[in-house]
């Protein structure tokens, strides 16, 4: 679909009147009768064995409703399901180990949930927990990846015979022959270390049991209200039918509020059944330190081989993934570190091994990149490592590797996280850097600009990186489209909505086909009741897979409303078009009828509905891509580092961006502006510091550094477009893209910055603190 | 954390053992101690309540055992607290040496995990906040040395 009246353009948010006046429906906005409060205990232990929990003392206070431990569940206590099956990858090893609604015998990380208590207000609540008297004898806890494989390592699970959770190769052609041929070999150890996805709402839950209704409401700030749904109803002996799961207006959601089966969302609605009455929980900022799921610990030995002149022969990369203290989410993550990896370039050897281990911390699932960071980070580096080494130009070494137009689809020949092979739809590399190096001024900069300052005494510097992101996965998303008789046209999709503008994209996308108003076109998003079928908001699909939905579904009902006008009109349908709300004969704009009242006459109280036909103006469409589609972009940036207190400034911040064909450039350009926020956070303020005992020593914002909008500059955006071949809308994903790269460009940024220092980054997140010891290194080492 | 340091007594080693094996003085020793009682030899339970930042009255219920003991030179304290907020637990091993005029220099070095509610939002403090409970607890033994041994 290439641009239009409405696709295409930028058009300001529908919903952003709701948000603005604060109409929006959040969960916490929920208040229904005879509401009780809900607070959990959490394991203050990061490992321990325990032997039991005394909840006599809270359920005697004055207010409190209920206290469950895990005992106290029966049968409804079992692990959580395991959401995403590893890929049938040859050889491969995965041990399952899902997390539990309440801690029994054993608690594993710190904020693990162990009691959950009901009462009449969260104070009543939160003060009872002081009450539970726990039981606990802490063990030794495992934290480092890499002593969590030791023999003397303590163990996690004490099903499995150690702490590895699973163990994948995948290769492509011969690594070591490659090598034996380069010119140059390059290897490092690289570390990435966690973050928190911080969204600005925390994670909440509303769940009513109607006992009369027999029916299950649930509010839940979740991504996936469709699988969440879906799960309930098995785990609480429901008909799909008896459960409606809504997620509302949602504050951020990153990937962690994917259907995660979190023991709070599992809790509520069993509870509210017990008791028959609506029960809430929302989290507070430290439980989501502790209780949503986090990322990005990993530790990569990699090397790369080049011939002399900077052609990649291959590049080998074992690593080790930290899963947290269970599994949920399958291989998700570290498999598209390894498959990211390979980025834009043609590689034709690769070795790609890793490790993921458990260890007593949060769980780890997708945060915003989902793997993709460590991924590139490693080739960025690796890439640039190499050019310095030979003495080529950063740039000119990505572009020798570029993989060209004319090798796409290029098949990887390893497996994705989908379990489709990796392989690229379509993408032109070539331009998004020449036109990132036109718009930050590359040439002038290292030529002119920074020599310049340099001689001032100034720390500047550039850095400029590449990335592919694999976007817009199955299996599947649907969407209703209904033109109602007062004219205006609703669209109902299954996909969850946290503010990535779901509802102009979408009406957008229906606007085009019928040529309707866009704000005459209202879309809801997350509501069970409204949209069955699909799976939700993850792996930056909901443009590609629920808009191509919407585009089929949009495109039925102007097939019914072209056949009944031209029945109306006594003109074939082929003779009729669309024009602002209206079906008129081609070139004859008297001869039309309003959509509003083709819906009427589609939906008639008198005479019969013939066989074949539907009443109403409405229609239902489902689209699965066979794979991914796979977006790419260049970020480049210009750093000034203080050398004595080690604060970068970010001069300038360029983004070119290829997601296909664009459906609202202000949409995108707003995504791409709050990655570049996410990963500024990443590379540089956001760390969860864990100790040797598993404490996270950082769990609150006094501590936990978010990047403000002082320290995130505007980001400068380009353009560039590849259709994709996988969607009638020929668009890619484009939630993640900005939060990606940043790791690998802070890092070559500040390399140039400190040039005469000889800094040499391989971990992220930096600090001022880390920059200034590594700083401090680089010089005693020169010294040396 | 790890928290360590010494102490000069102007007094006799016997008396700042006996000191320190006597719950009603180690309960002023140990700032915001609430109670402490003997409940078998060497083994002390009581409640503490310290404030830590953001965190104004974090409650522990604490034991204390003392272990190894080598009259009057040196003991091993094990200590076990845990409250709402958090716990903290570990060993602090205390020496006691004469020095030549009399006087007597307590050497300690305790090495505690805490975890919880304290370490995530009071990390900051623990450092300044142990230094200043580890003076005000030597202090109040000091006094009461001098008070045992009179004018």
């Amino acid at each position: 679909m290439t641009a239009g009246r409405y696709f295409g353009q930028s058009i300001r948010r529908n919903e952003d009147a709701r948000l603005l006046t604060g109409r929006a429906l959040f969960v916490d906005d929920v208040h229904l009768d005879g509401m009780l409060h809900v607070a959990f205990l959490r394991s203050d232990f990061a490992h321990g064995t325990l032997r039991g929990v005394d909840c006599a003392a809270a359920r005697a206070r004055d207010g409190v409703v209920a206290v469950y431990s895990a005992e106290d569940l029966g049968d409804y206590w079992q692990p959580g399901p395991l959401l995403v099956p590893p890929p049938p990858i040859k050889g491969h090893v995965f041990h399952v180990a899902t997390q539990v609604p309440l801690a029994r015998h054993k608690v594993r990380h710190v904020g693990e949930p162990i009691a959950m208590i009901v009462a009449e207000s969260r104070y009543v609540a939160e003060d009872a927990l002081a009450d539970i008297e726990v039981d606990l004898e802490p063990l030794e806890a495992v934290v480092d990846v890499e002593r969590a494989l030791a023999v003397d390592s303590p163990r996690i699970h004490e099903h499995l015979e150690s702490n590895l959770a699973a163990h994948v190769v995948q290769q492509k052609g011969d690594y070591a022959r490659a090598r034996d041929d380069a010119a140059v070999v390059v290897a490092r150890r690289f570390r990435y270390d966690r973050g928190a996805s911080a969204p600005m709402e925390n994670r909440g839950i509303v769940a009513h049991w109607d006992a009369r209704a027999e029916e299950l409401t649930l509010w839940d700030t979740t991504q996936a209200p469709i699988p969440i749904r879906n799960g309930l109803a098995r785990l609480l002996g429901l008909m799909e039918s008896q459960v409606r799961v809504v997620a509302p207006f949602i504050g951020g959601g990153f990937g962690p509020k994917i259907m995660m089966f979190y023991p709070e969302e599992v809790l509520l609605p069993w509870a509210s059944m017990q008791l028959s009455v609506p029960l809430k929980w929302i989290e507070d900022r430290q439980e989501s330190f502790y209780g949503t799921t986090q990322e990005r610990g990993q530790v990569h030995d990699a090397e790369i081989a080049v011939t002399k002149d900077g052609t990649i022969l291959g590049v080998r990369d074992v690593f080790l993934h930290d899963s947290g203290a269970y599994d949920p989410y399958g291989l998700t993550v570290p498999i598209n570190s390894q498959c990211t990896l390979l980025g834009p370039y043609r590689v034709p050897n690769y070795y790609s091994e890793f490790t993921a281990v458990f260890t007593n911390k949060t769980i780890v699932t997708p945060v915003r990149g989902a793997g993709r960071q460590h991924g590139v980070f490693v080739m960025e580096r690796l890439l640039d490592l190499a050019a310095r080494k030979l003495g080529i130009d950063r740039v000119q070494i990505r572009k020798r590797n570029y993989l060209s137009p004319d090798e796409f689809p290029h098949d990887h020949a390893i497996l994705f996280q989908d379990s489709a092979p990796l392989l690229y739809d379509s993408g032109d590399y070539l331009p998004s850097m020449e036109k990132a190096e036109e718009l930050i001024g590359y040439r002038a900069f290292i030529e002119e600009e920074q020599p310049r300052l340099r001689a001032e005494g100034r720390h500047v510097g550039l850095g400029i990186v590449s990335y592919v992101e694999g976007t817009g996965i199955g299996p599947y998303e649907g969407a209703r489209v209904t033109v109602e008789p007062s004219g205006r046209v609703r669209v109902a999709t299954g996909v969850g909505t946290q503010g990535q503008g779901h509802f102009t994209a979408f009406a957008q996308i229906v606007a085009e086909v019928l040529d309707v108003d866009v704000t005459n076109v209202q879309v809801i998003t997350g509501d069970t009741r409204e949209f069955g079928w699909g799976t939700g908001t993850f792996a930056s699909r909901g443009a590609v897979v629920a808009g191509s939905a919407c585009y089929e579904a949009a495109l039925r009902v102007r097939d019914k409303i072209t056949k009944l006008a031209g029945e109306a009109l006594e003109v074939a349908p082929d003779d009729i078009e669309l024009s602002n709300g209206r079906a008129q004969v081609k070139g004859v704009p008297s001869r039309a009828l309003e959509l509003g009242e083709l819906a009427v006459r589609a939906n008639p109280l008198r005479g019969a509905v013939r066989p074949g036909t539907e009443p109403g103006l409405e229609s239902t469409a489902y689209f699965g891509p066979a794979r991914g589609s796979t977006a790419n972009g260049v970020h480049a940036m210009i750093v000034e580092v203080d050398p004595e207190t080690a604060m970068v400034e970010i001069k300038r911040y360029v983004v070119v961006h290829d997601c296909g064909h664009v459906i609202n450039p202000l949409l995108v350009e707003a995504q791409v502006q709050g990655g570049v926020a996410h990963g500024i956070g990443n590379a540089f303020y956001e760390q969860l510091v864990y100790n040797e005992d598993g404490q996270l020593l950082n769990a609150s914002f006094m501590d936990y550094l978010v990047p403000t909008s002082t320290d995130v500059p505007s980001v400068e955006m380009g353009h560039v477009v590849t259709p994709s071949p996988l969607n009638p809308l020929g668009v890619k994903g484009v939630g993640e893209a900005g939060a990606i790269p940043t790791g690998a460009l802070f890092a070559q940024a500040v390399e140039d910055a400190l040039r005469d220092l000889n800094v040499e980054v391989c971990e992220i997140p930096l600090s001022p603190n880390r920059l200034f010891d590594l700083m401090r290194e680089a010089g005693a080492s020169a010294r040396g | 954390m790890i928290v360590e340091g010494d102490f000069t007594f102007q007094g006799p080693r016997e008396t700042v053992w006996g000191l320190l094996q006597d719950p009603e003085v180690l309960a002023k020793a140990l700032p915001g101690t609430k109670e402490l009682t003997q409940v078998a030899p060497d083994q002390y339970e009581g409640v503490m309540q310290v404030a830590l930042g953001p965190i104004t009255a974090a409650k522990f219920t604490v034991k204390v055992e003392l272990k190894d003991k080598v009259v009057p030179e040196r003991y091993d304290m094990m200590i076990d607290g845990r409250g709402p907020v958090g716990y903290t637990r570990g060993v602090a091993k205390v020496t006691l040496a004469e020095h030549g005029d009399g006087a007597t220099v307590m050497t300690y070095r305790a090495d505690l995990q805490i975890g919880g509610k304290v370490a995530a939002v009071g990390q900051r403090l623990l450092d300044s906040v142990s230094k200043m409970m580890t003076k005000k607890g030597l202090d109040a033994l000091n006094d009461e040395l001098k008070k045992r041994l009179g004018p």
